[in-house]
């Protein structure tokens, strides 16, 4: 969109002519007005499926509510106080945090490198790009349930091939960290192709000139990587963490299936906050204490969402490091300046926002 | 297939066909389902039900019903779905089964359930077992479910694993092996031990079910008659948990995973000899042999048994909610459904065993035998193992204690992580954390 600057002239000779007919007050209107009616059907919606819900849910945490039951009496921020007390409510963070490092960062990394790959001139190019996105096609309960056979503990097809090596079994649903490995498997195997697309989407956008100068100047295919492909397909990169983020902290399905019976293992070992929520609502029935569950989740991933945006958007910056270096100085030398840049940056974060709100919605893997 | 095909097309045309008569005449609500008012019924079941072919019959019998049937794949999930609907308010299927564990949450509801009396539920009431009918009642006296099955347990064995250890393996001789009328847990254990030390493998196939059995067989389980929370400080019931703990550590569990194992396969496999068996059971059993590919030949078999006494564990019921908009259609058909003629059938496709007196004596008399345990004639097992059963007083948290406060502890035995003192402990912190102080 391009903005017609200062036209003091025109609008001052605009008082001068006579009243403007209905039809170009009609007109006047339809320009100014109709963007914004073109945009409200997703903020309607979003009020509706999205603050609403958040909204009451708050309303519901400040109750004691049973599932069955009903409303209950109001204890305000008590629930606040009895989660945060409460070692599965941290047991379920730990969980899902450590799945979620050991999903997200592999998973980032090799869907960049398989873009990379993917970006070359290859034979049968979309016979590729179809293939790693297939995984993306199946849906998660799918997945949940074939890998949760093959990592049965006594008859899965992993402990089989490893003992047929002579390895002793691998308690994969007993132990914490074989269970969040195998789940964070499953989430890979199911978002990295996914991840790749995007980023190679990217990638193609990149002008291919900037290669050849650079490739004649004597820069190697790595040093093209690291130099041209990264920093051009930053912004990318940030929606990619981003998202990956919010779904790697929602993640429900895969630890659900992965132990039918209980809440995420026998001794909740890979329990996650989205299921100790979902055990919380369904199986003791504390609607008010589900409620604060979802909310503290909601600020942890508005944290959690933020931190990351701050991060990923050093790892790669414009290119080289003096990029970095002259904006710290910058940043130094004028105060002011560098104020006004971060409330730039907040109010782009807060404009982001409505794509991560969470509620209560568990979204499976990523 | 073809048959599902059918009814799913029936039950559009009947959907169709009701928006019609919606439209054509209002307030015709509650009226008697016929061919110029048909009505299309809900049900929800779970687990192993055996109900398909009665749908069809009860469709023939009353032009205008049609059923609409979902069968849930086990009782926990069909607890989610019933109270999920419940707390929403609406989505409950016209007839809901109600799982024995359960019911005590949904007692705390039951002024969201039809009064069956309303429809009739004295007249039928001496066709059921009283203890049965008893549970169905609430403390207000409202009959809010008929009851479908019960679980009185039997043991069941593996006949050529038995052999192979040089115990008897015909089923008689193992009753008596086990004791017979005086068959005791410490019995169960030496057994086990011996079992254990003659062959190296496991006795049961994990500690969650045996414990089921056991505290479902005291007078006062988790909860005491009038409704107050009986775990911690309950010598009889540390007892036996210390029994158990014992057996599991000299290596008598398997420690399978409850309703999974290895989809069956460790039934084949011989990884354990004895299980558990209330009548229910033998269907499950059932499923799991045939997706691991075993059979008949797997060797498996129920004796008229069971250490410490009668027991019941689980069984159905089939309610209506009040949020159903024809309730009197649907206590009809639950009515039916229930009825002995019926709960015959549903036997036979089920492999459960129905809680009608009437139904239970025909069973007996059919004398028809189970082929896949051996040509056992389960009619005249159970209905003696149903002998002296008395209904247990089951509380609002009765399934979260068994699943969420035992189970975790259970498997701390099962996987050799704990010992008896510390797996006690750890039930009783979790039954603080996740029951008193919820």
């Amino acid at each position: 969109m391009t903005t017609t600057l200062n036209r003091p002239a025109a609008s001052r000779s605009a008082a001068s002519k006579p009243k403007p007919t209905f039809r170009q007050r009609l007109n006047v209107f339809d320009m100014k007005a109709s963007p914004y009616f073109y945009i409200a059907p997703f903020f309607i919606l979003f009020a509706l499926v999205g603050l609403f819900p958040l909204g009451y849910t708050f309303f519901v945490s400040l109750f004691d509510w049973h599932l069955l039951k009903g409303q209950g009496e109001f204890v305000g921020f008590q629930n606040f106080a009895e989660v945060l007390q409460d070692r599965f409510f941290w047991n379920s963070l730990f969980n899902t945090v450590s799945i979620f490092l050991i999903s997200t960062i592999p998973q980032l990394i090799m869907a960049t490198i398989i873009a990379a790959v993917l970006d070359q001139n290859l034979r049968a190019k979309t016979f590729w790009r179809m293939s790693i996105l297939l995984p993306y096609v199946v849906t998660p309960v799918a997945v949940a349930m074939i890998f949760t056979n093959m990592f049965g503990e006594q008859y899965g097809l992993i402990n089989n091939i490893l003992s047929s090596f002579g390895i002793d079994p691998v308690m994969w649903k007993n132990d914490t960290l074989p269970s969040h490995i195998a789940i964070a498997t499953m989430v890979n195997w199911r978002w990295t192709g996914y991840n790749a697309l995007i980023l190679l989407a990217a990638m193609q956008s990149v002008p291919r000139d900037i290669y050849e100068s650079a490739a004649i100047d004597g820069a190697g295919s790595v040093r093209r990587f690291f130099s041209i492909t990264l920093p051009s397909i930053r912004p990318t990169m940030v929606f990619v963490i981003v998202t990956a983020t919010i779904g790697g902290l929602q993640i429900f399905t895969e630890p659900r299936l992965f132990d039918p019976v209980a809440a995420g293992g026998t001794a909740r070992q890979f329990q996650t906050t989205v299921l100790y929520l979902w055990e919380m609502a369904f199986q003791r029935q504390n609607f008010g204490k589900a409620s604060t569950i979802a909310w503290l989740l909601f600020l942890i991933i508005l944290i959690f969402g933020i931190v990351n945006w701050l991060i990923s958007r050093r790892i790669a910056t414009n290119g080289d490091d003096r990029g970095i270096a002259s904006r710290r100085r910058r940043k130094r030398s004028s105060v002011p300046n560098a104020k006004a840049d971060d409330a730039g940056l907040t109010a782009q974060a807060a404009a982001a926002e409505p794509a991560t709100a969470p509620e209560s919605t568990p979204r499976s893997g990523q | 297939m073809e048959f599902s095909r059918l009814r799913k097309f029936t039950a559009l045309a009947g959907v169709a066909s009701l928006a019609l008569v919606a439209a054509g005449c209002s307030g015709g609500g509650d009226k008697a389902a016929s061919a110029d008012n048909p009505v299309t019924l809900t049900v929800t079941t779970f687990g192993t039900f055996g109900y398909d072919d009665l749908y069809a019959e009860y469709e023939k019998q009353n032009p205008g019903v049609t059923i609409e049937a979902t069968n849930i794949d086990r009782g926990s999930n069909a607890r989610t779905d019933a109270f999920t609907k419940l707390a929403a308010g609406s989505g409950l299927s016209d007839v809901t089964a109600i799982e024995e564990g359960w019911l005590g949450s949904i007692m705390e509801v039951s002024d969201q359930f039809v009064d069956l009396k309303e429809h009739g539920a004295e007249d039928i009431k001496g066709n059921w077992v009283d203890w049965k009918y008893k549970q169905g009642t609430d403390p207000n006296g409202r009959v809010i479910g008929y009851g479908t099955d019960i679980g009185p347990q039997a043991l069941c064995f593996n006949g050529k694993l038995f052999e192979a250890a040089g115990l008897p393996s015909d089923r008689e001789k193992v009753a008596e092996l086990f004791g017979g009328k005086d068959a005791s847990w410490d019995t169960y254990f030496k057994l086990g031990r011996q079992y254990k030390e003659a062959t190296g493998k496991a006795w049961y196939d994990q500690s969650g079910f045996v414990w089921n059995s056991m505290v479902n067989q005291m007078d006062e389980g988790y909860y005491t008659k009038d409704g107050k929370l009986n775990v911690e400080g309950n010598k009889e019931m540390r007892a036996k948990f210390d029994m158990l703990a014992a057996g599991t550590a000299d290596g008598l569990s398997s420690n399978q995973t409850q309703f999974d194992w290895g989809n069956g396969k460790a039934f084949v496999d011989g990884s354990f000899a004895t299980h558990v068996c209330p009548a229910w059971m033998l269907g499950t059993i059932k499923g799991q042999l045939e997706s691991a590919g075993g059979g008949a030949a797997s060797g498996w078999d129920v004796a008229d048994v069971f250490p410490g006494g009668a027991s019941n564990w689980g069984g159905a019921f089939l309610s209506v909610p009040k949020s159903s908009k024809h309730p009197a259609e649907a206590a009809k058909l639950a009515a039916w459904l229930t009825a002995p003629e019926q709960q015959i059938k549903q036997s036979a496709a089920a492999n459960n065993f129905p809680s009608t007196l009437e139904a239970q004596a025909k069973i007996v008399e059919a004398a028809k035998p189970n082929e896949l345990f051996n040509n056992a004639p389960y009619g005249a097992i159970f209905e003696s193992r149903a002998e002296g059963v008395i209904a247990q007083f089951k509380g609002p948290d009765d399934s979260v204690i068994q699943e969420n406060v035992f189970g975790p502890a259970l498997k701390m035995l099962d996987s050799g992580k704990g010992t008896a003192d510390e797996a006690w402990n750890e039930a009783v912190k979790l039954l603080n954390d996740l029951v008193v102080n919820n």
